[in-house]
């Protein structure tokens, strides 16, 4: 115990800590500029000078630590003259620009200066002048106005880890700017913005748009776009949302936000949204009411049952609509359509992957808190950029690599790059060999403990020696031995899996052999998850094979247990799954397609071949909030409201339900609500006050949310295993897929890019993510470009077996020289469009790691 | 990007620290001196060979006065004008460089042969006015001896 | 007293190993690896040696500090970035007698047991950066240098790393943060270099002269060595004069001579046959003095008795030639140019001194400037993250204290009073 006297009062404190935390649990108030609790502590404004017995100089309560005994005093008239005075200095360069200053009525300098400071200014000098920087797409910098407290260099080079701004020169001269001094092309995630205490970085979105305090509402709700599920907090006046800021100490980020969540909000008040339902006659969409929409869509989902049967009709529901959406759908399809025909696009992976993991492990081992990953001591990470999926968990990473903790990759990830990461780069197809001969380094130092017995018989007899994999994939012995050594040293192992292992050739086995490391090093796992409710639209059964929280349809009990519950006879016949949905399309046997929250035509590869049979289909509804290219095929087209104009759940790839707050008010229906109106109308009943009612039912209904509650979510009792016991139904044989494929000499092959500004299609709706990166480009390796005479700037077009497109190309110093990289964000160019695929026979992802491109330039 | 020369020349300087940060300050000296001056290109090659930001680089850079932020002439002035220099008559010694040579402080002389940089006390007091031409000192200087020194420097 | 120091720098060849070993250079080296660290500590004690940068502080106690600490490797830095305007004491040893330096840099990390030294060499010193380099490898050549020295199993490795334009880099924090690879920020104290120093390990930071003290010291013994010099302040200190003297230049006297004798007994008194009008004693952050103070002894207790400060040991005459209001405004700013940003009060303060200063050294000062520059240098004094700042407050009100009408004639008359 330390105790310390302030102010007279004595206080006994349990830890180690500064004078101004100390200070603060006991409700003094020590005035701060440079300080933030999320950075390193700095000393540098001198605000929280203050008087400590025995030691002749005042002292910085930010940087003293307290020793047992102290007596300190915050409040003389001689501290109250130093505050003065520290205020002074700061204020003799200020401009006077409060009328006209967005920082206005929640500036710390303000604040400051209205309780502490000088009444008048002595100042008679020339004052600095620095003219305001608009040369960034989002983020406006008046440095005129920075008091140089350094908490946005101290925040972009600590916790965020992109040292993209830095204190240019010194002492008076000292200004902050980013490399190249005028646009910051950086990470974009505004952290700079949340720290800075004056008006010096701003974002642009809300620029002379509004005041604080005219802001009167704001709602916490979970960020629409990936799989981490930040917080945010939206700022809306006149229905309108100004501005998204993080809260610090909240769930899963903790006050830090990436450029998707920060900036990615526009596209909810985007003039083109939806308003009206559209229903196609002679051939183009036209405006119609709901009555006459809802009714169309009844009767001809109930004549096509009718005639061809429950079977061919189907459904996909979205990894972006909420667990209430995706239940009622799901419902819907299975009560009243009476098919299993129901899937969403985490069939593309994250499906198949889980449940691979978790045949494994038993349900629930993906569900690892992310916060976790900054206390491994050593990081794997295959398969994809965290920094760039799922940013915050990336920002993990960094955070483990700067306490020390190893960073291990197979695969070169740019966003990890700084941070001393052990790197493998196997040649293209060799990843596996490689994955073969860790497990067996591994398992020859770790030995096999027997606790699980299917992996163990699974694994036990790989044999790929360290010099043979060499001699393959051209990593060296030493690297790849140090690497292993690495992994076998690990007391906190952590393996993130990206989506490029899953979708590659032979894509399960990889799987088996990640799950082997795994448990030799005995980690735990991370998927990196794209879309923000993937997982809970599979806890809501969103998948042919299983009913709401993972009962199989095929068992008979949980058939007629369901049927009960939902008052209907449900099939025991699992369903099509996407792939299959498309199949059936193309033949015919598919009639109907209700299609809810999903582009599927940029979502699903091949693009082209999913268009075409998507024009195959006799009746298809598109449920959407903008016309994407899914829509622009529908006969009927049904305006949904969006993610902040609905309340309801997402969870998240923790397995954390978090509540999804409206925070606009628009005129329209939730996509539950437009569902349960159209079983309405075909005569079953589906009544719901509000969401909660929605999860009311499903905490009766899905064992896995059992008896949960808004109000258990809202205080925190929404961690998995929630309120019971996870499954673990492990199965005895672990089947995988091995198929592999070769590189044939000289050829280019397609890459997706997953950039760090865009999440599917709905980011380009986003007009300052549009901003930042505002088209599709074709990116190549220096050397390529050298060999085919392409410089920046050129046009070419790109061809594979599906398709082609023509793109603006973008050379990359450290490309890789066998991939032509193509993001798939942008509808009409995405690289969806030139992938035709394999099926992984385990998993049933889609293998694109296959595609041949070819790419020439446009002479114009 | 760097000669190879260079890059072995840094590769040799890290040895002698335990990590690659620690060989920044003279990475940047060899880059001043291999790009003529700190361009943008001279920091992304700095920041490339030794896995650093280059933000981080360019903010360390401009925190030193004697790493070059723009195009320098031919030979490098230093002069000192701190106290013991400029009360022995170093502020004559700048007005005669701008008449002479019409180099100003912090500028290149229209020929491109000087540039003059004002220096805070080069540790050459007790031999004042005083002042480096490229890595020579040059001491007791009178606008006399000034001129003949500065002949040498084409 | 005989010269340690700058011994045998008349000789053009000083710097050359042979000549060093001519004149008894290295034969310390050889007796102290024969001793244990704590022995040459405790002749360090004895000596009672005081760090020769500026501060003072008592060598054997940072160094008992930093023996204590369990971590290695441990590291010992020679800081040579002398920028102390008027000071140039150590650049004759760098140029001239590096080898004395290397030897004292050896005895002290065997005295450490420190395995790494660096020598922090300012920028602008690029003859003493190849004199430095040509003697470390004659060192290494002669095993005097690296693994195994002279056979007695000691390592001592020890590089260069040039600095680039920074006074800051003077103070020992922020020279630490300048060999990480950073720029030149101070750091926040504790935890102390002595704990937590370069590389986040135990180090130690001497100056040039203080480690060139060390062959002498190991020669004839601490008891010896603080024979010369004052009982508080032992030991031979190199005094560098600059200005209207008559003979400027480096001086190896006791410590403790009289500031009257060495501007006027070794340095041949005013130049010109001017008057004294005002002295700076150590360098430009030390109070300045008028005549009638300059009868006072030139060491570390004395010179605060005095109202001012040894420092380094620089000592600045200025005649009555000079315009007190321009040398003021000339150092603040230097301040301003060297201030390196971190905190508020000297990042902004020493620009609005130093524009008070223009104006009124340009003719245009007002009514109240004086009181203005002795308000805002008493915000700066104390509160800054460090002496820099203090530095920079303290000369103005010194000036001001001193030489005030002075200051008051030229606010009136708008223009220097002193030369028109």
């Amino acid at each position: 115990m330390i105790t310390v006297t302030i102010n007279d009062r004595e206080i006994k404190l349990e830890k180690a800590m500064t004078v101004l935390e100390a200070a603060r649990s006991a409700g003094i108030k020590i005035p701060t500029l440079c300080y933030h609790e999320q950075l390193e502590r700095y000393g540098g404004c001198r605000l929280c000078l203050v008087e400590v017995e025995k030691m002749p100089r005042l002292q910085t309560a930010c940087t003293l630590m307290i020793t047992d005994g102290m007596v300190v005093r915050t409040e003389t008239e001689q501290i109250a003259d130093v505050r003065r005075g520290i205020l002074e200095f700061l204020l003799i360069n200020h401009p006077l620009d409060c009328p006209y200053c967005d920082k206005a009525g929640e500036c710390d300098l303000q604040d400051l200066v209205e309780k502490y400071g000088p009444g008048k200014g002595r100042f008679k000098e020339k004052k600095r002048k620095v003219p305001e920087s608009l040369q960034d797409p989002v983020i406006v910098r008046n440095m005129e106005r920075c008091v140089m407290c350094t908490r946005c260099v101290r925040m972009c080079e600590g916790p965020q880890g992109a040292s993209a701004i830095a204190v240019i020169s010194r002492g008076g001269h000292s200004h902050i700017e980013p490399f190249s001094g005028g646009r910051f092309d950086c990470e974009y995630c505004g952290n700079c913005v949340s720290v800075c205490p004056v008006g010096a970085i701003m974002s642009r979105l809300h620029r002379h748009s509004y005041r604080p305090w005219q802001v009167k509402e704001q709602h916490e709700t979970v960020c629409p776009y990936c799989g981490v599920g930040c917080t945010v907090v939206a700022q809306v006046r006149d229905d309108v949302i100004k501005r998204v800021i993080p809260k610090l100490g909240s769930a899963v980020n903790n006050g830090m936000l990436c450029s998707r969540g920060r900036f990615g909000y526009e596209f909810v008040g985007d003039k083109d949204r939806l308003t009206v339902p559209l229903i196609r006659q002679n051939g183009a969409l036209a405006e119609a009411t709901w009555e006459e929409a809802i009714t169309l869509v009844a009767k001809k989902l109930g004549e096509i049952k009718s005639a061809a049967g429950s079977e061919s009709i189907a459904g996909i529901a979205s990894p972006r609509c909420t667990n209430e959406d995706n239940y009622v759908f799901q419902k819907f399809m299975r009560a009243v359509i009476g098919s299993n025909n129901i899937d969403t696009t985490a069939r593309t992976g994250y499906a198949g992957a889980q449940s691979f993991i978790e045949n494994i492990f038993g349900q629930g081992s993906t569900a690892n808190i992310i916060s976790g990953l900054a206390n491994s001591d050593t990081v794997m990470v295959i398969g994809g950029d965290p920094t760039t999926v799922n940013p915050i968990l990336g920002l993990q990473i960094r955070a483990c690599a700067r306490r020390g903790g190893n960073i291990l990759t197979i695969g070169d990830f740019a966003g990890l790059s700084k941070f001393g990461p052990t790197k493998l780069l196997p040649g293209k197809y060799t990843e596996t060999v490689v994955l073969e001969a860790i497990v067996t380094a591994l398992r020859e130092k770790k030995g096999l403990s027997g606790s699980n017995g299917p992996l163990e018989t699974r694994i036990k007899d790989i044999s790929v020696a360290v010099a043979d994999a060499t001699a393959k994939c051209g990593v060296p012995e030493k690297q790849l031995s140090a690497f292993v050594d690495l992994l076998a040293g690990a007391a906190t192992f952590s393996l993130v899996i990206g989506k490029e292992v899953v979708q590659s050739t032979g894509g399960s086995y990889k799987l088996l052999l990640l799950a082997a490391i795994n448990y030799l090093a005995n980690g735990r796992i991370y998927m990196l998850t794209e879309k923000a409710n993937e997982q809970g639209a599979l806890d809501m059964g969103c998948a042919p094979d299983l009913l709401p929280g993972y009962r199989p349809v095929a068992f008979p009990e949980f058939a007629k247990k369901y049927g009960a519950h939902w008052h209907a006879e449900i099939s025991e016949k699992p369903g099509l799954n996407l792939f299959a949905m498309i199949e059936a399309a193309e033949k015919g046997s598919l009639k109907a397609l209700y299609v809810m929250g999903e582009n599927a035509v940029c979502n699903i590869p091949n693009s082209g071949r999913v268009e075409k049979a998507l024009k195959n289909i006799d009746f298809l509804v598109v449920q959407d909030i903008f016309l994407t290219e899914t829509a622009k095929l529908a006969d009927v087209v049904l305006p949904a409201l969006s993610w902040a104009e609905k309340e309801g759940t997402f969870t998240n790839m923790e397995r954390r339900i978090q509540r999804v707050r409206k925070s606009v008010q628009r005129e329209g229906m939730e996509d539950w609500k437009i569902v349960a109106e159209i079983a309405k109308n075909m005569g079953y009943g589906m009544e719901y006050a509000s969401s909660e009612g929605v999860f009311h039912e499903i905490a009766r209904v899905s064992p896995l949310y059992r008896d949960l509650t808004y109000e258990d979510i809202a205080k925190g009792e929404n961690i998995y295993p929630y309120k019971g016991e996870p499954l673990r139904d492990v199965k005895e044989d672990i089947q995988v897929d091995t198929a592999s494929a070769a590189v044939s000499a000289g050829k280019l092959y397609l890459k997706i890019e997953r950039p760090l500004f865009h999440s599917g299609t709905l980011s380009t709706r986003a007009a300052s993510l549009r901003n930042i990166y505002p088209q599709a480009v074709a990116r190549i390796s220096s050397a390529t470009a050298k060999a085919l005479s392409l410089t920046e700037g050129d046009v070419v077009n790109v061809r594979t077996k599906a398709g082609s497109l023509s793109l603006f190309i973008a050379i990359e110093k450290n490309g890789d020289s066998s991939a032509v990289e193509i993001s798939n964000n942008f509808e009409s160019k995405g690289a969806f469009r030139l992938a035709d695929y394999t099926l992984d026979q385990v998993t049933k992802a889609p293998c694109i790691d296959a595609v041949e491109i070819s790419i020439e330039k446009v002479i114009a | 990007m760097f000669s190879s020369a260079a890059i072995q020349e840094i590769e040799d300087i890290r040895t002698k620290y335990p990590n690659a940060r620690a060989a920044l300050l003279p990475a940047i000296y060899v880059a001043q001196r291999e790009f003529g001056w700190l361009s943008p290109e001279a920091y992304e090659a700095v920041a490339d060979l030794l896995n650093v930001p280059k933000a981080t680089v360019r903010g360390v850079a401009t925190f030193y006065a004697m790493y070059k932020q723009k195009p320098m002439g031919r030979h490098l002035i230093q002069l000192c004008t701190n106290v013991s220099c400029m009360i022995l008559g170093a502020e004559r010694l700048v007005d005669f460089l701008k008449s002479a040579y019409g180099v100003e402080p912090g500028g290149v002389s229209p020929d491109g042969r000087f540039s003059l940089v004002i220096m805070e006390c080069i540790g050459a007091c007790g031999t004042a006015p005083a002042m480096l031409v490229n890595d020579d000192f040059h001491e007791n200087l009178t606008e006399k001896n000034l001129q003949e020194i500065l002949e040498k420097y084409k | 007293m005989e010269t340690v120091l700058l011994k045998n720098i008349e000789n053009p060849n000083s710097a050359d190993i042979t000549e060093y070993k001519k004149v008894g250079g290295y034969r310390s080296i050889d007796k102290a690896l024969g001793m244990e660290p704590q022995q040459i500590i405790d002749e360090v004690k004895r000596a009672g040696l005081r760090g020769r940068g500026g501060a003072g502080f008592p060598v054997a106690m940072k160094w008992t500090f930093a023996s204590a600490d369990p971590k290695f490797p441990k590291y010992l830095l020679c800081n040579a970035d002398e920028g102390e305007p008027g000071t140039f004491k150590d650049r004759p040893i760098l140029e001239k007698n590096p080898h004395l330096l290397i030897e004292g840099m050896v005895i002290s990390g065997h005295a450490l047991k420190a395995e790494y030294g660096y020598i922090y060499l300012r920028g602008e010193y690029p003859a003493a950066k190849h004199i430095l380099n040509a003697a470390i490898k004659q060192a290494y050549d002669s095993n005097l240098l690296g693994e195994n020295i002279l056979g007695k199993g000691i390592t001592f490795h020890l590089a260069v790393h040039q600095g680039a334009g920074a006074y800051i880099c003077g103070e020992e924090t922020a020279l630490i943060e300048s060999l990480e690879g950073d720029k030149g920020q101070p750091r926040i104290k504790p935890p102390f270099p002595v704990n937590v120093g370069v590389f986040s390990k135990p180090t130690v930071v001497n100056n040039v002269e203080t480690l060139s003290n060390l062959p002498y010291i190991i020669e004839v013994g601490g008891e010896a060595y603080a024979k010369i010099g004052t009982p508080d302040c032992p030991g031979p200190k190199i005094f560098c004069v600059s200005g209207h003297v008559e003979k400027p230049g480096v001086y190896e006297l006791p410590m403790g001579t009289k500031l009257k004798d060495i501007i006027y007994t070794h340095c041949g008194g005013i130049k010109n046959g001017k008057k004294l009008k005002a002295v700076i004693p150590g360098g430009i952050s030390t109070p300045v003095l008028p005549p009638e103070k300059i009868d006072c002894a030139m060491d570390f207790v004395n010179m605060p008795k005095n109202g001012s400060m040894l420092g380094s040991g620089a000592v600045i005459v200025m005649d009555e030639t000079v315009c007190l209001v321009k040398v003021c405004h000339r150092a603040l700013k230097f301040f301003e140019h060297e201030s390196c940003g971190k905190c508020t009060p000297c990042r902004e303060g020493t620009g609005w001194l130093r524009s008070i200063l223009g104006r009124i050294e340009s003719g245009e000062g007002a009514d109240g400037d004086i009181e203005t520059l002795l308000a805002v240098s008493a915000n700066m004094l104390g509160k800054t993250f460090c002496p820099l700042g203090d530095g920079a407050a303290s000369v103005v009100q010194n000036f001001i204290k001193h030489f005030r009408p002075e200051f008051e004639e030229h606010i009136k008359a708008k223009k220097c009073v002193v030369n028109g």
